[in-house]
């Protein structure tokens, strides 16, 4: 170990980013879409994904897919199959986790990984460690990934960001200001347009002239989640990896867009139902109840119309909170209004089993359900999700969420194989046919 | 456990030898020997005390271990230890799970492989592929499972598992993607 390597790697943060994740897990399950644009978000309506031979037509994420079909009328729109892309992602980690077991999983398509103090373990320097990981990934995935490596999150971010796809940029602390020189404030992970327009107003561009800030300008000038950029950008670790996982949520949120859009109050009401019960499913996975519901409807004018009830105890059955919203749900909804959402909001989450009981003991009844839904969750484990459902929930899930090409489902789903079902699949993704 | 034989244990723990028939006497507040010797008798029938051969009392068990409680026979359950050495399906059928993928078998072009139309073939993304092997190549970007061949020249081919079918000698766009490492049907 030499004295460079010491200055430049403190710690050595690796920062992996999935080049066009969605779209690029489409290509490697269809090879007949390589070198094509494609995109996913289908039954969104608006581009999730595009792969870069997209991207270089002008598509970007968030476009309405009506107007890539007019820049781009040769481009592969699809449904998103989330299930083959959380596949894909759980693979990303463990191969990650292959060479470190301090991994934080960031997002569907982005990790962080500790590789600090591992040159001897592996007799290489963290760039060949790097290297190796992104080897594997890229093989064993079939798709491309960008990755920074450097002293810190922030540092390695901005590595992995320098070039894409297929990247691979190092940010050894003793070349680090070359970067940031040529970094505006805006490029940088955590600073959003109005912080970095307000570091402007203090004469501001670049990473750089930030980084070079003294510690007492700082602290008085940005509040603490800044200064933490700032330490960050100098080198100095002041966001640990998160390598536990989600242990807890604060709420919980389930929306979901229907199309055509509709005026009909039955339909979406059990489109509303069908949020409900999602979110106390999730709620009972996690063991949390709440007793501070907003559910709300959404016109197809994007206007919104909402309401927040609190419930005498917390739960997370959802026959107690559809009792309440449908009490309330004929104040909200207008007749004659076409919707096209639905949404469901679990507030100020706690533990389930510590819940209070309430005076007039509708607790006890409630305690009947509970047990029903365990059954309920042991048939979703054993048949698949949705296996049973309330009836209020019924019109939204025989007629799935969207009619007309919106409406397409992933190939994954149509052609099973013997053995699977509708709802449980082999987890392991399938590259589709072969002759 | 009576009274009586207790008393002898007791006796027995704190001195490491069984009592005489005098110190019997006091231990059982009894006032004759005689009434000692019929109950060292008695406890001598049931098995709890032995005499030696010289007449001296000895523990009921001549080795000198003792019966700490009795053990139902049967087969013991099944222990975690026993059970380390199995693996399961998953771990049997996808060993490198992080590069193993599943596709449809369509057609019969591998039928002589024992490769039927509607299979489910497992196959891995590796770094290098040899001759002999099932592979799956995309050739102009369709996916194709045959085997991997390799002519006198050194140039790779792909050959099917059924006479109907011709080799294909791939000119451009040819790349081994997978190998096959286990088919599977159900029925």
């Amino acid at each position: 170990m030499s004295w460079g390597d010491q200055v430049s790697y403190p710690r050595a943060i690796l920062h992996i980013d999935g080049d066009a994740f969605f779209a690029a897990c489409e290509v490697a399950k269809n090879p007949s879409l390589r070198g094509k644009p494609v995109v996913t978000g289908k039954e969104r309506g608006i581009v999730s994904a595009a792969t870069y031979e997209a991207k270089r037509l002008g598509i970007k994420r968030g476009v309405a897919l009506s107007e890539v079909r007019k820049i781009c009328p040769e481009a592969i729109i699809l449904p998103s199959d989330y299930e083959t892309y959380s596949l894909f992602s759980n693979r990303m980690y463990a191969i990650v986790r292959r060479y470190t077991s301090a991994v934080e999983e960031y997002s569907i398509d982005e990790c962080f990984a500790d590789l600090t103090g591992l040159r001897r373990t592996f007799r290489m320097s963290y760039a060949e460690i790097a290297q190796a990981i992104k080897r594997d990934l890229q093989r064993e995935l079939g798709m491309t990934f960008s990755m920074g490596l450097s002293a810190t999150k922030v540092l390695a971010k901005l590595g992995s960001k320098w070039e894409k796809p297929d990247g691979f940029t190092c940010i050894p602390l003793r070349d680090k200001e070359q970067f940031l020189a040529e970094t505006p404030c805006i490029k940088v992970w955590g600073i959003g347009g109005n912080t970095a327009a307000y570091l402007e107003k203090h004469g501001i561009q670049t990473a750089l002239q930030f980084a070079n800030k003294n510690e007492a300008w700082v602290r008085r000038t940005v509040s603490k989640p800044y200064f933490e950029l700032w330490q960050e950008l100098n080198g100095e670790v002041a966001l640990e990896l998160d390598t536990k996982g989600r242990e807890s949520y604060q709420s919980i949120s389930k929306t979901k867009t229907f199309t055509p859009p509709s005026a009909d109050g039955q339909f979406v009401f059990s489109q509303l139902s069908k949020n409900i019960e999602n979110a106390c499913i999730k709620a009972r996975r996690w063991n949390l109840a709440s007793g501070d519901i907003y559910f709300f409807l959404k016109t197809q004018d994007f206007r919104y119309r909402g309401m927040e009830l609190r419930l005498s105890h917390p739960t997370n059955v959802p026959q107690d909170i559809l009792r309440v919203v449908r009490e309330h749900f004929p104040r909200i909804f207008r007749p004659g209004i076409l919707y096209r959402a639905t949404g469901v909001t679990l507030a100020k989450l706690r533990d389930a089993g510590s819940a209070q009981l309430d005076l007039f003991g509708s607790v006890l009844k409630t305690e009947g359900w509970k047990k029903v839904f365990e059954s309920v969750d042991g048939l979703s484990r054993k048949y698949g999700k949705h296996a049973v459902f309330l009836g209020s929930s019924f019109t939204a899930m025989q007629f799935g969420t969207h009619l007309g090409e919106r409406g397409d489902v992933p190939d994954r789903t149509r052609d099973p194989f013997r053995g699977e079902t509708r709802r449980k699949r082999l987890a392991i993704p399938t590259l589709g046919s072969v002759s | 456990m009576d009274e009586y034989a207790k008393k002898i244990h007791q006796f027995y723990e704190r001195h490491r030898r069984m009592p005489s028939f005098g110190e019997l006497m006091r231990l059982w507040s009894y006032r004759t020997k005689s009434a000692v010797d019929y109950r060292v008798n008695k406890l001598i029938r049931e098995g709890r005390i032995a005499k030696d051969k010289t007449g001296r009392l000895v523990p009921g068990n001549p080795e000198g271990t003792r019966v700490l409680g009795l053990i139902e026979a049967g087969f013991p359950s099944p222990a975690e230890e026993e059970l380390l050495d199995v693996m399961s399906f998953d771990e049997y059928l996808t060993p490198n799970k992080e590069s193993s993928y599943i596709l449809k078998v369509k057609g019969d072009s591998m039928i002589e492989a024992g490769i039927h139309s509607g299979d489910m073939v497992i196959v891995e993304r590796r770094a290098a592929y040899k001759p002999g092997q099932i592979v799956i190549a995309s050739v102009d970007n369709e996916y194709t499972m045959k085997y991997l061949r390799k002519d006198k020249k050194g140039a790779h081919y792909l050959e099917a598992a059924n006479k109907k079918y011709k080799s294909i000698y791939p000119r451009e766009s040819f790349r081994v993607e997978a190998v096959v490492i286990a088919v599977v049907r159900k029925y």
